[in-house]
C-alpha cells in the first residue's frame, strides 16, 4: 500500500466509530432526548406560565436552540473523547497505531465519527422541538449546517483532550466542571440581556454563548449578538481545535511512547 | 538480497532508563527469528519501534529495505503484529472487529470475508464469530490475537509472547500453526522468554540483555559453543590408572563411584569415554547426559537466568 490517502482505512474507521455509539444508543442517543423532553416540559411548560415572550418567542420555543446545541456538543466532545480514552485503555490503540493509517486519517476518522453523533442528536432534538411546540425554523440549512460545524468543533476538542486524559476522571471533570456550567451559562435558559451588565460581560467570554446564539438565530430568527460573530468564533473554534487535535496525534505525545 | 528486517544502532530510553542501548539485527526472508532475552531487556521496545508504537531516539529500523518511519504505509502493510497485552472490545462480535482490523490495510468487508472465514475457521473460532472479546477464553483471546495479526497476509508476523499464560495444549495448537506459516514462506519474528519455544522453533536467535544484543547465531550452535553438557556416570572398580587415559576430559566432580565430566558436545565424547571404562574392567551402573540449553548459553553470557 502505497497511495496517498488509505480511503478504506480511513472509512473503516469512521464505521467504527459511528457503529460503536449507534450500538449503545441507550446511552448515547436516548439519553438527549429524554433530557431535552423534561428540560421542554418541566422548563419550557411550567415558566412558560410566569415568563413573558422574550424578543416575541414563547419561553419553551426560546430554550430549544440551547437544548439543540448542548446535546450537540456535549454529545460531540463525549464520542471522541471517551472513544480515544478506551482505545487507549483497553489496549485497542496499537491496532490503528501499527496499520497503515496516517495520523491525519485517525484523526479525522474520530472527529468525523463525534461529528456523526454531535448532529444525529442536535437534529433530533431539532425534531423534537418542531413535534413537540412547532420550532420554527428561519434557515433550515444554515441550522444543520451550523449544527455540523459545532459538532466538529467539540469533537476535535473532545479528541484533544482524550488524547490528553489518562483517566475517566479527568474527562468527567471537563464534562461537571467546564462543558455543563458554560452551557447552562451560555444563555441556554435566558437571553443575556435579561443580565446586568458584569455577568453580560463575563458572558461574551464563554465560547458556548455564541454558538447558541448563533442557533437562536438561524432556528428562531433572534439574537444577541451580531449572528455573524457567532459563525466567526465557531469557525476559529472548530479550527483551532481541528489543528491543535491533529498535531497532537502527529506529534504521537500522548498516544505514543 | 534485501533482509525482511534491518534494524541499526537503535537506542531508546525512558526517562533515566535506557530501554534500548544499539540494538542491530538483521532478518532474512522467510526465516523464524526469536528475539530471546528476560522480561525488561528490550524485546517489546525493539519491536514496537519497528511497529510504530513506540519513537526510537536514534537508528534505524527498515523492512524490505524501507524506513518504518518515512515509508511507514508500506512497512506497516508488510507487517502483521500480536501483542503481548491482549486488547479488549465491548461494542461488536470478533467477526465485525477482523473485518475492521482488514479495513485498516486497505481490504474492504466484502474482500475480507473469505480471509475471516478461513482464520475463524482454522484458528477454531468460527462458531464464536457472533461472540463479544469479552466473552472469549483466554485461548480463544489468544487465538483472536492471531487471527488478527493474520487478516491482511502479511509477509512478516511478529509475535509479542504469543504463547505467554496460555496452557501446554493451546502453546503445541500454536506453534504447529506457527511452524505451518514458516513451512509457508512467512517471515517471523518471535519474542520470548521460553527458551523450549525458541529452541524448537527458531532457526536464528538474538539474544538481548539490559537493551543490547549480546549473542546472535543458531540455537543449536550457541548451545555448542556456549552450553555446559556434561556425562554424569556412576561406577565401581574404579582404578588409579584411569586418570591418566581420561586426562583429556575435564572431570569436575569425580570421586571412586561417580564421574562427572563438563563438556560442549557429550554426544561425541561419551562412546570413548565409556570404551575406556569398559575395556580397562570398570563396572558401569548409570549414564545420565545432560543436554545444555539455551538457558545455559545466557547463564554464561550474563551470570543469571533468563526467566
Amino acid at each position: 500500500m502505497d497511495s496517498r490517502i488509505n480511503w478504506v482505512g480511513l472509512m473503516t474507521l469512521i464505521r467504527r466509530e459511528v457503529g460503536r455509539f449507534f450500538s449503545v444508543y441507550r446511552q448515547t442517543v436516548l439519553p438527549g432526548l429524554i433530557s431535552s423532553t423534561l428540560y421542554i416540559m418541566v422548563f419550557g411548560f411550567t415558566l412558560q406560565q410566569r415568563i413573558a415572550e422574550i424578543d416575541g418567542v414563547s419561553y419553551t420555543i426560546f430554550i430549544i436552540p440551547g437544548l439543540i446545541m448542548m446535546n450537540t456538543l456535549t454529545n460531540a466532545s463525549a464520542n471522541t473523547s471517551s472513544s480515544m480514552l478506551q482505545m487507549k485503555l483497553l489496549q485497542q490503540l496499537p491496532d490503528i497505531l501499527t496499520a497503515p493509517l496516517s495520523s491525519l486519517e485517525i484523526s479525522l476518522a474520530y472527529i468525523i465519527g463525534g461529528t456523526v453523533r454531535g448532529t444525529v442528536n442536535g437534529i433530533l432534538v431539532m425534531l423534537l422541538g418542531i413535534a413537540l411546540v412547532g420550532l420554527p425554523l428561519h434557515h433550515p440549512l444554515m441550522t444543520v449546517g451550523f449544527i455540523i460545524m459545532v459538532s466538529w468543533c467539540f469533537a476535535s476538542m473532545g479528541l484533544l483532550l482524550g488524547q490528553l486524559a489518562d483517566t475517566w476522571d479527568q474527562l468527567a471533570m471537563l464534562n461537571n466542571f467546564f462543558l455543563t456550567p458554560l452551557s447552562f451559562l451560555g444563555g441556554i435558559f435566558y437571553s443575556i440581556k435579561m443580565l446586568p451588565d458584569w455577568a453580560q460581560t463575563i458572558s461574551f467570554i464563554n465560547p458556548i454563548y455564541y454558538m447558541i446564539n448563533g442557533l437562536r438565530f438561524t432556528t428562531i430568527g433572534v439574537y444577541d449578538s451580531p449572528p455573524f460573530i457567532s459563525f466567526i468564533m465557531a469557525l476559529l473554534m472548530t479550527i483551532g481545535f481541528s489543528a491543535a487535535a491533529i498535531l497532537l496525534m502527529q506529534s504521537g505525545k500522548k498516544i505514543k511512547q | 538480497m534485501t533482509p525482511a528486517i534491518k534494524i541499526a544502532g537503535l537506542t531508546k530510553a525512558f526517562g533515566n532508563t535506557q530501554a534500548l542501548a544499539g540494538v542491530d539485527l538483521e532478518i532474512a526472508e522467510g526465516q523464524f527469528y526469536g528475539l530471546l532475552g528476560p522480561n525488561g531487556a528490550g524485546k517489546s521496545t525493539t519491536i514496537n519501534i519497528l511497529t510504530g508504537l513506540v519513537r526510537k531516539d536514534a537508528g534505524s529500523t527498515a523492512v524490505f529495505g524501507r524506513d518504518t518511519v518515512t515509508d511507514f504505509r508500506f512497512t506497516r502493510s508488510q507487517l502483521g503484529i500480536a501483542a503481548q497485552e491482549l486488547s479488549i472490545d465491548w461494542f461488536f462480535p470478533i467477526e465485525k472487529l477482523l473485518a475492521f482490523q482488514a479495513g485498516y490495510y486497505g481490504i474492504t468487508e466484502k474482500q475480507a470475508q473469505p480471509r475471516i472465514n478461513e482464520l475463524l475457521e482454522r484458528l477454531g473460532l468460527a462458531k464464536k464469530r457472533e461472540s463479544r472479546l469479552r466473552h472469549l477464553s483466554g485461548g480463544m483471546k489468544r487465538r483472536y490475537q492471531l487471527a488478527k495479526a493474520l487478516i491482511h497476509d502479511p509477509k512478516i508476523i511478529i509475535l509479542d509472547e504469543p504463547t505467554a499464560g496460555v496452557d501446554v495444549e493451546l502453546r503445541h495448537e500454536l506453534w504447529d500453526y506457527l511452524r505451518e506459516m514458516h513451512q509457508a514462506g512467512k517471515t517471523i519474528l518471535l519474542t520470548t522468554h521460553y527458551i523450549e519455544e525458541a529452541e524448537l522453533l527458531c532457526e536464528e536467535v538474538a539474544i538481548i540483555n539490559e537493551g543490547k544484543i549480546i549473542k546472535k547465531g543458531n540455537p543449536q550452535q550457541l548451545t555448542s559453543e556456549l552450553g555446559r553438557s556434561g556425562i554424569t556416570i556412576n561406577i565401581s572398580g574404579w582404578k588409579e590408572s584411569l586418570n591418566s587415559l581420561l586426562a583429556k576430559y575435564t572431570c569436575t566432580d569425580c570421586d571412586a563411584g561417580r564421574l562427572h565430566f563438563t563438556m560442549r558436545n557429550p554426544e561425541q565424547a561419551l562412546p570413548e569415554i565409556l570404551k575406556i571404562l569398559v575395556t580397562n574392567g570398570v563396572h558401569i551402573h548409570r549414564v545420565e547426559m545432560e543436554k545444555s540449553s539455551l538457558e545455559d548459553v545466557f547463564l554464561s553470557l550474563t551470570g543469571k537466568g533468563i526467566s
